[in-house]
């Protein structure tokens, strides 16, 4: 079950950057350190620690607002991408994709 | 440090006595029990550095010296033990250690050794004594002479206590304690002996220790300097007698309240009112006079002290309302044992049981504080997180939410590609975004103040140009199609929607005809994710019929090709049926050509409604499914051939055509009357449509026949429930009316097979039919000789299955290349009264007939 667990996990992943505008794909764990990455290595590095800030703030943000309430998905959109981070306590998935057609 | 502290209060209570009373020089005089020492000292604090001043010593001639030398250089000097020195020592001689013999030698030895003596105006001495009385017996070594100096008054016992005192002396103070002692001695005008013992002593630096250590006692006990301890006085039993002291009162409050039942009780009262009565008079009263006085204010003093250095330590920690919540919620959870062996969890402390709670994760997690709190191997670190990034990246993947979150995150990524797309899906107002050079862009609900406005302007064009645009007729515009690689190369040959949930769609794979037979494909997709399906269920054998459950809408029916009917669940992920009817021996032997839930009333028992599936297959049967423990089947109507008979009334028809080979009519389809569920209708290969009843499984209530070819579908009109429609291979589409045999409008458009048709259910005008080559929209309101909107297709691929939307304007088409492409209908014209349903029926006119 493991196994294919992980075949499928795997696989979703490499729908995800074959997707149209998608330029990258990474998962960081919880210390930035990167776990996948699609991306080369410094910039990888950099979105990881840039993010991971922006992240723990908003979930700030929003638990100080209600704290049964807990951030689950977080999209900024800027002029030319669109950076899309699901985070979590052990790890930080970041997609960035350029939505224009 | 007791001992010191009360030294200390000794020596300023002995300054206060001294203050009030003077030196009192007793010499000669022997005090036996009131040793108090206390020398003239001046109270500077154990530590103090500076020289004491003497000042405080009023009207003493000779100065003290020594006394508290500086302590500066890391004296060992404790503050207690200074202090304790102070007061034991008789005589200042604080020995207070330290290193400035030099300064200490300088010092004049002219102090003189006062005792203080307290005693209050009646004469009686009460002076503090010392809290240490050490045992006189206890001393050893040879009498220190330099103690002899002293006054004669010296008791034995201060400074015996001083003494043993000084035995726990710190050898390398020992110099300067010596020199210090030799300088502080007040010898003053006792005994010249002083001065011959010091000058001994400063000879004779080898017998420092010694002397230290019998420093100061034996000193009063001149008479028995010599004495040796004999045996017997050893052996002596020596009594020692505990009296109780008188009771000393430190404190006495008096209570300022009596209880009422007190005998007291009323005295008070009475001084009260006493006391009331004695204030109101005191308002006019001569006796009561304000007047002003002066109190003449004592000197203040100020006094310095000074202490260790205040160390402090900056500690900072973020307090928000969900740090707190957190806390209290771990506080709770805390009942569950913390198994993990963390050494250092400090980069970990936030892990509260949640994350035990997940156990792959959360045990690597401590694996990994492990290795990072193993800070001096470094070797083993470096295996260790090696070993446990990987261990940790693979926690990650297997991680449920990280399955979850690529979910989402894949739906997010198609919301962004397909956004214009399924706004319009969904009829939510797409807005453009402004680019200045770059390519278009599309926001949903406007984010940025510029693009609204921009975007209103569009609006406005939009709005021109749709008014213009209501000139321009109705089409379908393609919004996207549901395809991907498993799919490639397959005929869709069923579409069905969730009940309960209208974006997820069902779609079944399979060819039609026996010879192009491949394997089958059920899928589940959703709106939101046009390019992977959720579920894919593949079988060998191709899919002919999907259907969802009404009453629980997550099974799905999917009959195949086989004549096999599975179950699937589709909540979990497993790829294998709930129920399957394959080993049922009732199962159908031919393809199941449709299959439908039907929620049936139980009319007899009272029940409530109850589901049942029902199924039509090439075998000529229909049969009723119902799940008790597994499939069950039974049959609800064999459908028997029939010969046309036109002219003949219905009766016979069983009679003729017996010497066919086949008594079964293969079923293509039915429909059940969408208000009476007892009644339904079916079609057959043959071309006729029969109405049957559920209550009879052998005999048809009516035939309809006006059909060539076999009838691939009947659809009932969903607002008008007379009418319904029917398509099959002979290119024809009829409507019929449900009293009447005949058809009642029928439309040969093109040459191609009909393979499906459906009803708008916004309108009671509108249906879509998909034969080969296009998809049809028809408008019986507009005219009932053309279609309103022709689609044709790509060349190779026919169009199968046609499917409406049920919220929105859009329509599903599938293909034979295995892409079902959504469509929406635009420009549609609207006719007010398209909901009712009997306009059909007077827009088409009553019974009339055409071929």
């Amino acid at each position: 079950m493991i196994g294919n667990d992980h075949a499928e996990v795997e696989e979703t992943l490499k729908r995800i950057q074959s997707h149209k505008g998608v330029i990258g794909t990474m998962v960081v764990n919880a210390e930035g350190i990167p776990i996948r990455t699609t991306l080369d290595n410094s910039t990888t590095v950099q979105y990881a620690g840039l993010l991971h800030q922006l992240t723990m703030k908003a979930k700030s943000t929003v638990r100080d607002i209600d704290p049964q309430n807990d951030l689950t998905f977080l999209r900024i959109r800027s002029k030319k991408h669109e950076i899309m981070v699901a985070p979590d306590k052990e790890y930080l998935l970041i997609v960035i994709q350029n939505p224009c057609e | 440090m007791t001992p010191g502290k009360h030294s200390r209060a000794f020596a300023r209570a002995a300054n206060a006595g001294f203050g009030v009373q003077g030196l009192q020089k007793q010499r000669g005089k022997r005090r036996v029990t009131i040793p108090q020492p206390v020398a003239t000292m001046p109270v500077s604090p154990v530590n103090g550095r500076r020289q004491p001043s003497v000042g405080v010593n009023v009207g003493l001639a000779p100065r003290k010296s020594i006394s508290f030398v500086g302590a500066s250089k890391g004296a060992l000097m404790k503050g207690g033990y200074a202090g304790a020195n102070q007061s034991r020592m008789a005589m200042s001689k604080n020995m207070m250690i330290l290193p400035e013999a030099k300064q200490v030698e300088k010092m004049t030895i002219s102090s003189a050794k006062t005792i203080t003596q307290v005693t209050d105006i009646n004469g009686v001495d009460v002076t503090p004594r010392p809290l240490y009385r050490p045992d006189p017996y206890s001393s050893t070594g040879k009498p220190n002479k330099l103690l002899t100096s002293q006054d004669g008054s010296h008791t034995s016992d201060f400074i015996a206590s001083h003494s043993l005192y000084q035995n726990t002396i710190n050898p390398s103070m020992l110099g300067q304690f010596t020199r210090s002692v030799l300088g502080s001695s007040t010898v003053s005008k006792s005994t010249v002996s002083t001065t011959e013992s010091m000058a001994e002593d400063l000879e004779e630096p080898s017998f420092k220790r010694e002397r230290l250590s019998s420093f100061t006692d034996l000193q009063v006990m001149r008479a028995t300097t010599g004495k040796i301890i004999t045996k017997e006085d050893l052996e002596k039993t020596i009594e020692i007698i505990l009296t109780e002291t008188e009771t000393m009162n430190f404190l006495n409050l008096p209570t300022v309240m009596f209880s009422v039942e007190s005998e007291e009780a009323e005295k008070v009262s009475q001084r009260n009112k006493n006391y009331e009565t004695l204030c109101r008079n005191r308002l006019g009263n001569d006796l009561y006079v304000e007047r002003m006085m002066q109190t003449i204010n004592g000197a203040p003093k100020n006094k310095d002290v000074q202490c260790d250095k205040i160390l402090k330590e900056e500690k900072g920690i973020m307090s928000t309302a969900w740090d707190l919540y957190d806390s209290y919620n771990a506080m709770e959870l805390s009942t569950l044992p913390p198994k993990r062996p963390m050494m250092d969890s400090s980069s970990k402390a936030s892990v509260p049981s949640k994350d035990w709670e997940q156990s792959v994760p959360g045990s690597n997690l401590e694996k990994i504080s492990e290795g990072s709190s193993l800070m001096d191997i470094e070797n083993v670190i470096l295996a260790k997180v090696r070993d446990e990034e990987e261990d940790n990246s693979d926690a990650v993947f297997k991680s449920d939410k990280f399955q979850q979150d690529l979910f989402f995150m894949e739906r997010v990524i198609m919301e962004n590609i397909f956004q214009p797309k399924l706004a319009a899906y969904r009829q939510l107002p797409v807005l453009k975004e402004p680019e200045p050079e770059e390519p278009g862009d599309f926001l949903v609900d406007g984010k940025l103040e510029e693009v609204e406005e921009e975007a209103k302007k569009e609006e406005e064009e939009d709005l021109e140009i749709d008014s213009e645009q209501s000139t321009i007729p109705a089409n379908l515009e393609r919004l996207w199609s549901f395809s991907c690689d498993l799919t490639k190369g397959l005929n869709v040959s069923s579409l069905a929607w969730n009940k309960a949930n209208p974006d997820l769609l069902a779609v079944g794979y399979g060819h039609f005809g026996f010879k192009e037979q491949k394997r089958g494909l059920a899928c589940c997709w959703s709106i939101k994710n046009p390019m992977w399906p959720e579920r894919t269920y593949q079988s060998p054998y191709g899919v002919t019929a999907v259907d969802f459950s009404i009453g629980s809408p997550n099974l799905l029916a999917v009959g195949y090709h086989n004549g096999t009917i599975a179950i699937y669940n589709v909540q979990n992920n497993s790829n294998l049926p709930v129920l399957d009817s394959s080993e049922s021996p009732q199962k159908h032997l031919g393809p199941v050509w449709q299959l439908q839930w039907i929620e049936q009333d139980r009319g007899t028992t009272g029940d409530d409604k109850r589901e049942i599936l029902v199924s039509i297959s090439a075998d000529g049967r229909i049969s009723k499914w119902v799940i008790r423990k597994g499939l069950d089947c039974h049959d609800l109507m064999r459908l028997r051939r029939t010969t046309a008979s036109t002219s003949k009334k219905g009766g016979e028809k069983e009679k003729k055509g017996e010497a066919l080979i086949s008594r079964q009519a293969p079923g293509m389809c039915f429909a059940f009357h969408p208000k009476d569920t007892n009644i339904y209708l079916a079609g057959t290969e043959e071309g006729h449509i029969h109405k049957c009843s559920c209550s009879y499984n052998e005999q048809y209530l009516d035939t309809y026949r006006g059909h060539k070819g076999p009838v691939y579908k009947i659809a009932w009109n969903p607002f008008c429930h007379d009418v319904f429609l029917s398509c099959s291979a002979d290119w024809g589409v009829i409507i019929w009316q449900h009293e009447n045999l005949k058809p009642f409008l029928s439309f040969y458009p093109t040459t191609y097979v009909v393979y499906d048709i459906a009803w708008s259910p916004k309108s009671c005008y509108i249906f879509a039919a998909a034969n080969e080559s296009r998809v049809e929209i028809w408008d019986l309101h507009i005219s009932t000789l053309d279609p309103l909107i022709v689609h044709v297709a790509n060349p190779g691929i026919k169009f199968t299955t046609v499917l409406f939307a049920k919220q929105t304007d859009c329509l599903l088409v599938g293909d034979s290349d295995g892409q079902v492409a959504v469509y929406e209908l635009k420009n549609m014209p609207t006719t007010l009264d398209s909901n009712r349903g009997d306009v059909i029926v007077t827009l088409l006119g009553p019974k009339s007939s055409q071929a």
